[in-house]
């Protein structure tokens, strides 16, 4: 933004309240009608929605998988299914789930639709953008299956070399292809947020005064822009290596095997922060709602996220530990990757400090949050036992690792997804699901969750590899529990779907703000109108200031006025409408 | 009642306050790509700092194999045409839309000769048998002086580091096509010109990336 | 409107393209020439990316407009610069200490 002189332009804002209105008729639903309009619209809230309905498409295929997966490990030899075709499918489940659900679910799906209204703006910076980089995701997706079409691949996620270089299978280049195009709509979101974050703030919304999700948003995107490139060149030579044999990952021709892991792991590192992180970012508008209480330690959580996203580019090599790499990048990285845990530990503990004296109501996405605060430990702790480098050499490739990522992943992202999905859920169908069948789930998956992936931790540091399909007897109890878990999983899932899709057609009707939440995306209505809010916010207090009346979030520009610097220091003459 | 920028320009879009913070969002959505870009071609850089730590020899040798003119030539071609599209921005500021187009019918000519350069020099390569992966074919006059037996690491990495760049002049060439089509057709001003701003920043990590492209390439000796 | 009085939209100067332009025409003829003097390594190398680096400096600054420009853009290029330096410097630390010098297995 030019200020062309060096001082704080000084402004005085005229505003007066808006109480959003608890009957909308035009809504962003409304105003837009028919599959045309939605396959073209520029529209943040209806793009957010179709990334949604397409990662939840892509996680029921991804989890259908894995209880096949799960099914076929009931027995210690073949189950069902035929041991390349068990290499197949657990490929498919890990690149469907992290390529298709996990890297777009939070930003894409859940921050399309809520960082503009946080922001008080009227959609993202660029939404033509928006909506190419949604295209560009199916896009991606097609390719996908286009590979399983032409026979499959069976490398894994992680594509290693020399294998996936090596192999003839067409569905390595067709995946390889898609996972390239992908990268681009992950690139694209996150060009998109930081531009948002930057531009597009409302009158008085400092950086001191953002939502912690908007603050782990921008980490997040500041994550994709550096990160997906590496990815994205990393495919590329593997695409050549496998077409064209160019020899720089073939130690025949002078190339070298691990310098494709360094590359792959120089994004999939911090990519599984650009899962996590708009999670914390959830987890803090969750527990303050649900808390009526300022957030502990604002600056500590806002400045981790950062923290995370710069500390992460440097621990790749903790997935190689086994690989061959040298003494010193092993010694270095497994320093490294001790120093990441502190600042998720720091946000841990502030979000339990935030509890503190709270009023708190267990509503289901606050469910969602202590669920999400004992797995994710859990899954964060094994992390940096993992981290240790004389241990990892035991335990790398077992199922140890099977169930930390599991725990971080699912027990923190999806936990996370679900919180925000029935927290958020009223403001963008403007319908209220059941309340105890959402308990009953939460509950369900908790159970079902740790019986699937607390044997697994165990079985790992006995020496049960990942990725095989046969195994010894005295593993059978452990998988079988597993596998029983898994089943519950299935069923609580199926019981969410359930819920939230009959809320949609007949379910309670949504007030603007069912929790009373101070955030200024529930100061409109439910759903929200085409362009969020009907007057330009005013932002005064800070994001979890609920010892301040509501009124005071619900304030508006009273006069129509450029009001686009956000560094005017704002004072407010209010006349009470 | 809505906020809409009712009384702004019609190319301000509504989601935007006034044509400025438009145009600043712009260049910093443009900033923010071209950190990708950097990146994207980073990979590249990292293989090629990579392979010469292993086999300086190999480097020496067969950079000998590149022609340092032709190089040096394109080199020249992409900075002015990137002083070119620099005049072209400066027109626009100044409401001059003939010279806009003029100055990118310049830069798109240089942009073209630089590929035609390119194109002789794989040619010739190609010709002797330099060619990357399991095309590696070279004649005997080329084995005599280039015996390494890692050879074909270094001229993959060439052809993939140059092809890439070339790729990223081509897509250059065709946005200028465009924005020359739309200045013709009266769209661009002194008031509004943001897509020549942003396509020129484009243009200039192109000649940035082969500013360091030329001399890592071609002049080792 | 007069195109002077646009905020913040600073208008490059003819001369200062040309002189510009100039300068790193100058500049390639004298990193063509350096390097064909054989300096031993890693002075050579280090020549060579000294004056690329000039050269990008002054494309940058001046061509696309960040002296001028809002400092974040400055931020945002020094920044992908500083984890260029990270990848390499780190996928370093392992290629260069492996016992067997080039893997050849």
């Amino acid at each position: 933004m030019a200020i062309t002189a060096e001082t704080k332009k000084m402004t005085t804002l005229q505003v007066k309240r808006f109480k959003p209105s608890e009957n909308p008729t035009n809504t962003y639903l409304t105003d837009e009608k028919g599959v045309w309009a939605w396959m073209t619209t520029v529209d943040h809230k209806k793009i957010g929605i179709m990334y949604l309905v397409s990662v939840a498409f892509f996680f029921a295929l991804a989890g259908f998988l894995a209880i096949a997966l799960r099914t076929e490990l009931w027995t210690p030899a073949k189950t069902f299914i035929e041991a390349d075709t068990y290499n197949q499918l657990f490929t498919l489940h890990g690149a469907m789930m992290v390529f298709f659900v996990l890297i777009p679910s939070i930003p894409a799906a859940l921050g399309n639709f809520i960082l503009p209204m946080q922001l008080g703006a009227k959609d993202v910076a660029f939404p033509r953008l928006n909506l190419a980089s949604f295209y560009i995701y199916v896009i991606g997706a097609i390719f996908t299956f286009a590979a399983l079409a032409s026979g499959g691949f069976d490398t894994g996620w992680t594509f290693y070399t020399p294998y996936s270089s090596d192999t003839n299978a067409a569905g390595v280049i067709w995946v390889t292809l898609g996972v390239f195009i992908l990268g681009f709509s992950s690139i694209l979101t996150g060009t998109n947020f930081i531009a948002t974050i930057h531009k597009l703030r409302a009158p008085g919304l400092e950086w001191g005064k953002l939502p912690l999700n908007i603050w782990a948003l921008y980490a997040t995107s500041i994550i994709q822009v550096l990160a997906t490139p590496v990815l994205a060149i990393t495919i590329l030579l593997l695409a050549f290596e496998n077409i064209m044999d160019i020899g720089i990952f073939d130690p025949a021709k002078g190339g070298d095997p691990v310098l494709f892991q360094h590359f792959f792991w120089f994004y999939s590192h911090p990519a599984v922060y650009i899962m996590i992180v708009p999670g914390f970012g959830i987890i803090s508008e969750v527990i303050t709602t649900f808390s009526k209480k300022t957030i502990f330690g604002y600056w500590a959580i806002a400045l981790s996220s950062l923290a995370i996203a710069f500390i992460g580019f440097l621990v790749w090599g903790h997935h190689m530990f086994t690989s061959g790499q040298s003494a010193v990048a092993t010694t270095v990285f497994s320093f490294l990757t001790f120093l990441v845990g502190i600042p998720t530990g720091i946000k841990i503990l502030n979000w339990v400090a935030t509890l503190y004296k709270g009023s708190i109501q267990m509503k289901t996405p606050m469910l969602y949050v202590f669920i999400f605060l004992f797995l994710f430990s859990i899954g964060g702790f094994t992390g940096i036992t993992l981290g240790a480098l004389s241990v990892d050499i035991h335990l790398h490739d077992t199922y140890y690792v099977v169930a930390h990522f599991h725990y971080v992943m699912m027990g923190g992202t999806l936990m996370a997804l679900l919180a925000g999905l029935h927290y958020w859920w009223p403001k963008m169908t403007g319908k209220m699901y059941n309340e105890t069948l959402g308990k009953i789930s939460a509950v369900l998956i908790f159970i079902g969750f740790n019986m699937t992936f607390l044997p697994q931790f165990v079985m790992g540091a006995q020496g049960m590899p990942r990725r095989y399909y046969n195994y010894i007897d005295q593993f059978t109890p452990f998988h079988q529990t597993s596998t029983i878990g898994s089943y519950i999983l299935g069923v609580a899932f199926l019981i969410i779907l359930y819920y939230l899709l009959k809320s949609l057609f007949g379910g309670e009707k949504a007030p603007s703000n069912p929790w009373n939440s101070r955030g200024l995306e529930w100061q409109s209505t439910s759903p929200p109108d085409f362009h969020n809010f009907d007057h330009t916010p005013v932002v005064i207090n800070g994001p979890y200031d609920y010892h301040k009346p509501m009124e005071e979030f619900q304030l508006g520009l009273a006069v129509s006025h450029n009001g686009h610097d956000a560094h005017a220091d704002v004072e407010t003459k209010e006349e009470k409408a | 009642m809505a906020n809409h920028s009712a009384s702004q320009p019609a190319h301000v879009h509504h989601h935007f306050v006034d044509s400025e913070q438009q145009f600043d969002t712009a260049k910093l959505g443009m900033w923010v790509f071209l950190v990708n870009e950097i990146l994207f071609f980073g990979g590249l850089f990292c293989a090629y700092i990579i392979f010469r730590a292993w086999y300086p020899e190999l480097y020496t040798q067969a950079a000998l194999q590149l022609d340092k003119t032709m190089g040096g030539i394109n080199t020249i071609v992409l900075i002015f045409s990137s002083m070119t599209v620099a005049f072209a921005i400066r027109c626009a500021q100044l409401n001059n839309i003939k010279w806009l187009r003029w100055n990118l019918m310049f830069t798109i000519l240089l942009a073209c000769v630089f590929l035609v350069i390119k194109y002789f020099e794989y040619e010739h390569k190609l010709h002797l048998g330099i060619a990357p992966g399991s095309y590696w074919n070279p004649t005997p006059e080329i084995l005599e002086v280039l015996d390494h037996p890692k050879a074909n690491i270094f001229f993959s990495i060439y052809y993939i580091m140059t092809g890439i760049h070339g790729l990223h002049v081509v897509v250059g060439i065709g946005l200028m096509i465009w924005l020359y089509i739309r200045a013709g057709k009266g769209h661009f001003s002194s008031e509004y010109y943001t897509p020549v701003e942003i396509t020129g920043l484009y243009w200039h990590l192109v000649d940035l990336i082969w500013i360091f492209l030329f001399p890592l390439l071609y002049l080792i000796e | 409107m007069n195109a002077q009085e646009h905020q913040g939209h600073h208008i490059a100067s003819a001369q200062m393209l040309w002189t510009v332009g100039i300068g790193l025409f100058i500049l390639t003829i004298l990193t063509v020439t350096i390097s064909s003097l054989g300096l031993p390594s890693p002075l050579d190398i280090l020549a060579a990316l000294t004056i690329a680096a000039c050269k990008a400096y002054l494309v940058a600054a001046y061509f696309m407009g960040l002296k001028w420009d809002n400092k974040f853009n400055t931020i945002l290029i020094l920044g992908a610069l500083a984890f260029f330096i990270l990848m390499v410097s780190i996928t370093l630390l392992d290629t260069m200490y492996r016992i067997e010098v080039v893997p050849s297995f």
